[in-house]
């Protein structure tokens, strides 16, 4: 299939969806709402303080597309659009009580390299900045299924800072593209791939100490 | 991150900070060429771009978060009521 064919059929489903919204489909709204949760909780977190403040901003966020439904012209996609809502309603309120993560500081959140410089040989040695030892070679398939790899990857996740956690939570967890990201939190598409690197590195990281450690 | 200009090859420790750049198709063809190249030659670097991709499926698993069962019903409570006010 072509990315114009892939395109066509997303617009497709989405008209689908939207008519069955503006048509009252409970079932259709419920899924909604569950399938962009963590995104827009995430999102919300890096504008406001406080899970608390960061769950109401996303409930005014669904009052207020549910208000907007039949005036949602089909410009923007749908959940571009939800989005946009969240981020205008995210800001109101980061403005009152500060954000918590300013984003002029986005690009010198901790600059950790990806693997510890000290695995890579020296620069008097014959082989500058190659590995000392091999990183493992791990059975993808086996580890990304193993529920307690999947545990581990979550609370590496969890201590992410926030914006490094918002970018991979929408990259590789809910499938954001790299556009959808960049609008939701304002970055550049530079900053957004260097924290999603920072994100993938230090989970890696993790992975790599309790798989191989 | 790594610049790739200077020299005609990547080393190691310049390959893990570029993965990202190139798994997203940021790297100029140019740079692109030397990064597969040095994976052709080196099994530790394939191994680690292995584990990312792994590492990205596996964040991939992860579930996603449940609506508070509160908000649901007050969403899916106004998403009933919508228009009827």
């Amino acid at each position: 299939m072509t990315q114009a064919e892939l395109a066509g059929r997303a617009t497709a489903a989405e008209a689908e969806l939207l008519a069955r919204l503006r048509a009252g489909d409970e079932t259709a709204f419920e899924a909604l709402v569950a399938r962009h949760y963590g995104t827009m909780l995430a999102v919300a977190q890096t504008y406001v303080k406080g899970r608390a403040t960061a769950e109401e901003v996303v409930q005014e966020t669904w009052l207020a597309v549910i208000q907007g439904l039949e005036r949602f012209e089909g410009r923007a996609s749908l959940k571009t659009w939800i989005l946009a809502i969240l981020v205008n309603k995210a800001k109101t309120r980061g403005v009152r009580e500060a954000r918590s993560v300013p984003f002029t500081a986005l690009a010198g959140e901790d600059e950790e390299p990806a693997v510890a410089p000290e695995r890579f040989r020296g620069a008097n040695d014959a082989f500058p900045g190659h590995w000392r030892a091999y990183p493992g070679n791990w059975s993808a398939d086996e580890v990304a299924r193993d529920r307690e790899t999947i545990r581990v990857a979550m609370s590496a996740i969890a201590a992410l800072p926030p914006t490094q956690q918002t970018v991979i939570r929408m990259r590789d967890v809910e499938g954001y593209s790299s556009e959808e990201v960049c609008a939701a939190l304002e970055v550049s598409e530079a900053n957004q791939r260097v924290l999603l690197h920072r994100a993938r590195s230090r989970v890696r990281a993790v992975l790599e100490e309790h798989l191989d450690g | 991150m790594a610049d790739l200009h200077s020299h005609e090859h990547v080393s190691c420790q310049e390959v893990v900070e570029l993965v990202t750049d190139y798994l997203e198709g940021a790297l100029s063809p140019d740079e692109a060429a030397l990064f597969e190249q040095h994976l052709n030659f080196c099994d530790g670097c394939d191994w680690y771009v292995e584990q990312l991709r792994t590492t990205i499926a596996t964040v991939g698993r992860i579930e996603q978060e449940e609506v508070p069962p509160a908000m649901r019903q007050k969403l899916l409570t106004a998403f009933r009521d919508r228009g009827r006010s």
